[in-house]
């Protein structure tokens, strides 16, 4: 046998589906005992399922609202005394602020997430969800070089005098250059090189670096 | 809250598409446990989405895509926390009436293999085929064109064809 006929491959599943037809497998009495007891396991289930997906991320605005409180106290017990400290914890509180509300943002779309919905719109929804996680690491990245200016005061600069700006000045400038680069390079398309590989690997990012791929498939899928 | 009548009804179109579950289930799962997870699943959200069922389409491309939408997230979701051993030359370790009645014709078996191993998309795609649903409804329920309908299905069917021919070599 070299060719096969498109009827061949469709009297194969006509076998197949007199199969199940002929099984008679399920009938209505079977589903109606069932039906509640479906219904209280897949509400716990669907907790567990999607539903894990958001709880990741309203623990981590718990945790980043805690933490721009704990900057906001130090912000208001310096009192704008020294103004690298308050300039720094101000941005960092305002970088967190930003990734908190890409969180929450997140957590809006996971709510509305419709199952009725295309299945390509729908796959595209969820994997972009999961895969934006990358764009909360870009921003939060930006934030790198004001941890290395909050403890700088003027009387240290220039009690330092040369040894500040060849130490503590091409640091921070090093991490403006690294964070910067991150922000602009941590993206779908870079997810197959080395460093993006080594920068996020572990079980927690597996299933991000998934969902990108599974969006590049989607996209081949659409357009091939 | 569902009240009686909703209930009954939701119960008669579940009997009369049961079918299309166990396809999709089939055609995902190996196992008898993880079919039947999957059928659970794919029940739970047609029952609790049932009010959210848009008349202007069919109620079968309602529930195609609400099925395969969720057959392939599961999917996707397992995948990850698992290798799922697609169908092997081995008969499934658990074989079950509802989920495999006596499968034991070759040739369905071979197809049932095949469809397997396609990926998701390609998957929901040639079971809607094979399910005798026009192009129009397959667009509809996958949200591609007409014409890209066409064109996978046409390359799905002779990768399927090739890969049994092959096989029975």
């Amino acid at each position: 046998m070299n060719v096969m006929e498109d009827t061949e491959l469709k009297e194969m599943w006509k076998e197949y589906d007199q199969r199940i037809e002929q099984a008679k497998v399920l009938n209505l009495q079977a589903w109606a005992v069932n039906l509640q007891t479906i219904e209280y396991l897949q509400a716990h289930k669907a907790k567990t399922k999607l539903g894990s997906l958001a709880s990741f991320k309203i623990w981590m605005v718990v945790f980043g609202m805690l933490w721009v409180v704990v900057l906001g106290v130090l912000l208001y017990g310096n009192q704008g005394k020294n103004i690298y400290f308050t300039v720094s914890v101000a941005m960092l509180m305002i970088f967190t602020l930003l990734a908190n509300a890409v969180y929450i943002w997140h957590i809006v779309l996971i709510r509305q997430v419709n199952f009725s919905e295309s299945i390509i719109t729908m796959q595209e929804k969820l994997s972009e969800l999961q895969a934006s996680t990358i764009n909360i690491v870009r921003i939060l990245w930006l934030q790198m070089p004001f941890y290395t200016t909050w403890f700088w005061n003027s009387k240290w600069i220039r009690d330092a005098g040369l040894n500040f700006w060849l130490t503590a000045v091409p640091i921070t400038l090093l991490f403006c250059l690294l964070s910067i680069w991150l922000y602009r390079n941590i993206s779908y398309k870079n997810v197959n090189k080395k460093w993006f590989r080594i920068l996020f690997r572990g079980k927690d990012w597996d299933s991000v670096i998934s969902a990108i791929h599974y969006l590049d498939e989607i996209e081949e899928f659409k357009n091939r | 809250m569902h009240t009686q009548q909703e209930r009954d009804d939701f119960l008669k179109l579940l009997s009369e598409n049961q079918g299309i579950i166990i396809k999709i289930c089939n055609s995902f799962y190996k196992t008898k446990s993880d079919r039947e997870d999957l059928a659970q699943e794919i029940i739970y959200h047609l029952w609790k989405g049932g009010r959210g069922y848009n008349p202007d389409f069919r109620f079968s491309t309602w529930m195609y895509r609400v099925a395969l939408n969720v057959a392939i997230s599961s999917y996707r979701k397992e995948k990850k926390l698992k290798d799922t051993i697609l169908f092997s030359d081995k008969p499934p370790e658990m074989e079950d009436k509802i989920f495999s009645p006596q499968l034991s014709e070759e040739n369905s078996n071979l197809l049932q293999q095949h469809i397997a191993e396609l990926k998701e998309l390609d998957k929901a795609l040639i079971i809607l085929y094979f399910e005798e649903k026009s192009y129009k409804e397959i667009a509809e329920i996958i949200g591609i064109s007409e014409t890209n309908v066409a064109t996978k299905v046409s390359r799905i069917k002779e990768r399927l064809k090739q890969n049994i021919v092959n096989a029975k070599k």
